[in-house]
């Protein structure tokens, strides 16, 4: 897992290396995941790095959401299990459960995640904004929808799905 | 001037100075704490159980007592001599005293007394409210001493003092002291004491640091010693320090603040409830007891509330699953437990637990992001096993602080 993450800061580098026009689509790049049937993407440029699932300890005081910390080098990471913060039924963690790691104000945060799947380029043309998600409740999680190829991969508002304010999940949001 | 910190500081290092930023530090004492987790678990690795490996185990044992030197060498990188915040202060008290029309004979004592860079880039800002306090309202004019019979100048001390794992730095005047009457009247009226309440002196004194309480009207009329006070609290909360102060009308007013040396590390009591990891520091435990059935008291008439006998005395049980709201089939029974004591300034409360597992340096980390609202609690610590500790800390345990 480490070095898919390496592999991917390595193609995020590079293409920042190759120019004006390259530069820009680094904020038009979109890591990939997958949270039960559904396939979701966030931003790159908050990715740190993804590895595999640690041994995570239970801390108290925090949301359900929040399954504990992990010790990442030193670095002690609270992680958010999406599929609780989204409202879905909890599943067993596999081998196959990542864990992408954020820095979102300067604050770490890993998500686990059912399995990642790819990095992929959505220019802003192909994204359909989603202000018609939020309601009175509260505001969605989700940012915008992305058309790719014959797939729709739903863009997720990252600094909020990791904030404490109550969401509107995207289940709930679509229905 | 009984010390000159400069001559001291260069004396004590005994060679050339290095100017090496902090990041640099930041960065060698992240390293060093790595190294000592990924060689505790390599020592510790599963693989090796069962294998009869006598050379290794003394490497390893060796190894072990290396990287521990080198953490302390670490730690010790970021100590500076107290008397460097000392002398930024002395430049204040001059300026107060042309400001002032006072004179003021300021001595320093103890100013090569070692202290954490963070925490001395943190501790100018207070210590100046409280030298500021001294020398504008403690400290009477020149005239008013003579007339008191005291001496024509008058005196602020600044004395640092390591005290165990603490440092003990005090401003110390020969003023007039805290006025009693007024501050009493003033914390009835906020409803700190009851109407006919007569606090200690030390309970008494410990509102000047309330928030809030530096009104207009205490400054004007009893030497001040409102004015910023409240940041000193905040500050010494930060740096888990203690404030206490001591005065006596005519006599003078003494602020003594109890800082830890080294904010990084930590000499803690590791504790286990349920799957969690708590520490405690270990001065702040008082005793850890097991109780026996006698011991125990439950008051069903008021919600089901536990008491510890003690010696004669019954102190409340604090259980950390309730105080954090977290869920539990079943709480253990006390009897089943052991209870830590602590003495806070609200009084003394016993926090069960499963299990103490261990006394240990930890590394502390502060708590960002999502766990910033972890109640109760420094940081959390980064375990020689690689697990990770709430600090708990036991007075706003006890203050039953809310979210």
């Amino acid at each position: 897992m480490a070095a898919q993450a390496a592999e991917m800061e390595r193609e995020t580098r590079s293409s920042v290396d190759d120019g004006v026009v390259e530069a820009e689509s680094i904020d038009s790049m979109y890591l990939t995941f997958a949270v039960g049937e559904e396939d979701y993407g966030m931003s790159i440029g908050m990715v740190t790095e993804i590895v595999g699932m640690q041994r995570i300890m239970v801390v108290p005081d925090v949301p359900d959401y929040i399954k504990g910390v992990i010790n990442l080098r030193g670095k002690v990471i609270p992680l958010m299990d999406v599929r609780l913060r989204f409202g879905m039924a909890e599943r067993p963690y596999d081998d196959r459960t990542v864990v992408i790691v954020l820095e979102v104000n300067d604050a770490p945060m890993g998500l686990i995640v059912d399995r990642v799947r790819e990095v992929i380029d959505i220019p802003d043309d192909n994204i359909d904004s989603a202000q018609s998600f939020g309601s009175a409740d509260g505001r969605s999680v989700v940012s915008g929808l992305g058309r790719v190829d014959e797939r729709v991969v739903i863009l997720l508002d990252v600094p909020l799905l990791v904030s404490d304010m109550d969401v509107i999940a995207p289940k709930m949001a679509k229905a | 001037m009984s010390a000159n910190p400069e001559a001291t500081s260069d004396k004590s290092s005994g060679g050339a100075l290095l100017r090496v930023s902090s990041d640099k530090i930041g960065r060698l004492m992240d390293l060093v704490g790595e190294l000592s987790l990924s060689v505790s678990e390599t020592v510790n690795s599963p693989d090796l159980e069962g294998l009869d490996l006598v050379g290794f185990d003394a490497a390893a044992h060796r190894l072990s007592m290396i990287v521990r030197e080198v953490q302390d060498a670490a730690t010790e990188l970021r100590l500076v001599p107290v008397g460097e915040v000392f002398r930024r202060l002395k430049r204040m008290i001059r300026e107060l005293e042309r400001e002032t029309g006072k004179i003021i004979d300021l001595d320093i004592v103890g100013a090569e007394t070692a202290i954490d860079k963070l925490v001395a880039d943190k501790l100018y800002d207070p210590l100046l409210h409280v030298v500021r306090n001294s020398a504008d309202h403690g400290l009477e004019g020149p005239e008013e001493r003579l007339n008191n019979g005291k001496s024509k100048a008058g005196m602020i001390r600044l004395a640092a003092q390591q005290v165990g794992s603490e440092v003990r730095i005090q401003v110390v005047d020969d003023g007039r002291g805290l006025n009693r009457d007024k501050i009493l009247k003033k914390a009835r009226e906020r409803g700190f004491f009851g109407p006919n309440e007569e606090p200690e002196p030390e309970r008494l004194w410990k509102v000047i640091f309330e928030p809030g309480f530096s009104t207009a009207e205490v400054v004007s009329t009893l030497s001040g010693r409102g004015v910023g006070m409240d940041v000193l609290n905040t500050t010494m909360s930060e740096l888990r320090g203690r404030i206490a102060v001591d005065s006596e009308a005519m006599k003078g007013t003494t602020v003594s603040l109890h800082i830890p040396v080294s904010l990084a590390f930590l000499d803690s009591i590791l504790l286990r409830l349920g799957k969690q990891l708590f520490t405690v520091p270990v001065d702040d435990v008082a005793e850890i007891v097991k109780p026996g059935l006698s011991d125990l008291v439950g008051v069903s008439a008021d919600k089901g509330t536990e008491v510890l006998k003690l010696r004669g005395s019954f102190i409340p049980v604090l259980r950390l699953e309730k105080f954090y709201g977290t869920k539990v089939d079943r709480l253990t029974p006390l009897i089943d437990m052991v209870c830590i004591v602590f003495n806070t300034s609200r009084g003394t409360i016993a926090v069960p637990v499963d299990e103490v597992l261990d006394r240990q340096q930890v590394v502390m980390k502060p708590l960002v992001g999502s766990l910033a609202k972890v109640r109760a609690s420094w940081g959390c610590a980064l375990l020689s096993s690689g697990e990770v500790a709430i600090v708990l800390d036991c007075e706003r345990l006890a203050s039953g602080e809310e979210r």
